[in-house]
């Protein structure tokens, strides 16, 4: 049997199919099902069809994984095409890969070509996908962590004695004690002091915006929005500066 | 008289110079912005602005001379705490500035202990302030 009475076949088993949903759809009101069908049909008369192409950010992957188009990007298209390029292979990671592997849509949109040259191909989103191999990291010890931590205490309780002895803070604070307690002289100046100590982690909590892991807003925080920002330089770098086609060659 | 009148000069120079060092520090940390936007009062900002130029005034007014102005504790413990606040902003912006948590976290690899890490440096700068003030400084 030919292409051609295959298609042939096909295509009237779909119409009877449409026909009994149409009836259902007098039942039932299926209308949905009668709609996806409808362009099903529409889908398989016409070969040059348009898919959507739109490739992941970012994807995590793991060593001898073989990747397929399905990993690193969303496809739009007829059900057939969608599946046959769901499975599209493209790349196998080795032992000699680094930690990030970029593919630029152009490999993907040439193995395509290649394999259905009667597509037309519309590509949407980012132009690279950036494959992060996930190596075995050792466990971080906790004795590390409360290295760190401490570190950060003395280092913060040092920086802010160093601050206040580099502005005078004292000889400020003492003078407007004075002048603030007027004629009483045992007022200690403490009570500026310690007010003004305490309101030294209110004002930094209130610019993190989060106390606790609990935010006080709904919005970001600043320290989200920087870490937001880092990753995205980082992805822009990796972006252009991993990817092979970026690469000076001495041929084209 | 003509010697007055370069004491002028220089002076207005020194305060021009020092006053817009001081708002080009502020406005590079983005504290008011991030006050703004933490209260939802967008269309205050002139109100502010006028706040930190009186501000300032009002501290070179009370610094240069000698007034005796008893005031109640809470007023004390109010402008106390409102002047920690304010430092703590300027820490805070400046870490952030300096993107030092992102980049802290991601080279020893430690996300998620990110907000602990924070912690460590907010307890840290109260307990040393404290320290200073109660134990620290020879009375």
């Amino acid at each position: 049997m030919s292409h051609y009475h295959q298609k042939m076949i096909m295509l009237t088993i779909f119409y009877v199919f449409t026909i009994s949903q149409l009836f259902s759809h007098y039942l039932h009101r299926k209308e949905w099902n009668v709609h996806n069908n409808i362009i099903l049909l529409k889908g398989m008369m016409e070969m040059n069809q348009t898919i959507y192409l739109r490739l992941k950010n970012r994807v995590e992957v793991n060593l001898h994984e073989k990747i397929c188009l399905k990993d690193i990007a969303w496809v739009d298209a007829g059900e057939t095409i969608k599946k046959q390029l769901h499975s599209l292979f493209l790349l196998e990671i080795q032992k000699k890969h680094q930690r990030y592997i970029v593919i630029d849509i152009f490999h993907v949109t040439k193995k395509i070509n290649h394999l259905y040259p009667e597509l037309e191909i519309e590509t949407v989103g980012p132009n690279q996908a950036i494959l992060q191999l996930s190596k075995k990291r050792s466990s971080i010890q906790p004795i590390f962590i409360l290295f760190i931590w401490t570190l950060l205490f003395i280092g913060a309780a040092m920086a802010i004695m160093n601050f206040h002895y580099d502005v005078s803070m004292q000889e400020v604070q003492e003078s407007l004690h004075i002048m603030l307690s007027g004629s009483e002289e045992n007022r200690s100046v403490l009570w500026l002091q310690i007010p003004y100590s305490l309101g030294l982690g209110v004002g930094m909590i209130i610019f993190f915006n989060h106390v606790f892991n609990k935010r006080l807003n709904e919005e970001p925080s600043p320290l989200e929005v920087e870490m937001f920002n880092y990753e995205q330089n980082l992805q822009q770098y990796l972006a252009f500066h991993e990817n092979d086609l970026n690469r000076p060659t001495s041929d084209n | 008289m003509i010697i007055s009148f370069i004491e002028i000069i220089v002076g207005l120079a020194a305060g021009l110079a020092v006053g817009s060092g001081f708002v080009a520090f502020l406005t590079v940390l983005g504290i008011i912005p991030r006050l703004m936007q933490l209260s939802k009062t967008k269309s205050y900002l002139r109100f502010y602005e006028w706040a930190i130029i009186l501000g300032a005034w009002a501290g070179v007014f009370f610094s240069f001379n000698d007034f005796l102005i008893p005031t109640p504790y809470l007023i004390e413990i109010y402008i106390g705490l409102l002047h920690g606040i304010f430092v703590g902003m300027l820490a805070a912006a400046l870490t952030e500035v300096l993107n030092v948590f992102p980049i802290l976290t991601r080279r020893l690899r430690m996300e998620k202990y990110l907000y602990a890490f924070v912690l460590a440096i907010v307890l840290g700068k109260i307990s040393g302030s404290l320290f200073q003030w109660i134990i620290f400084v020879n009375k």
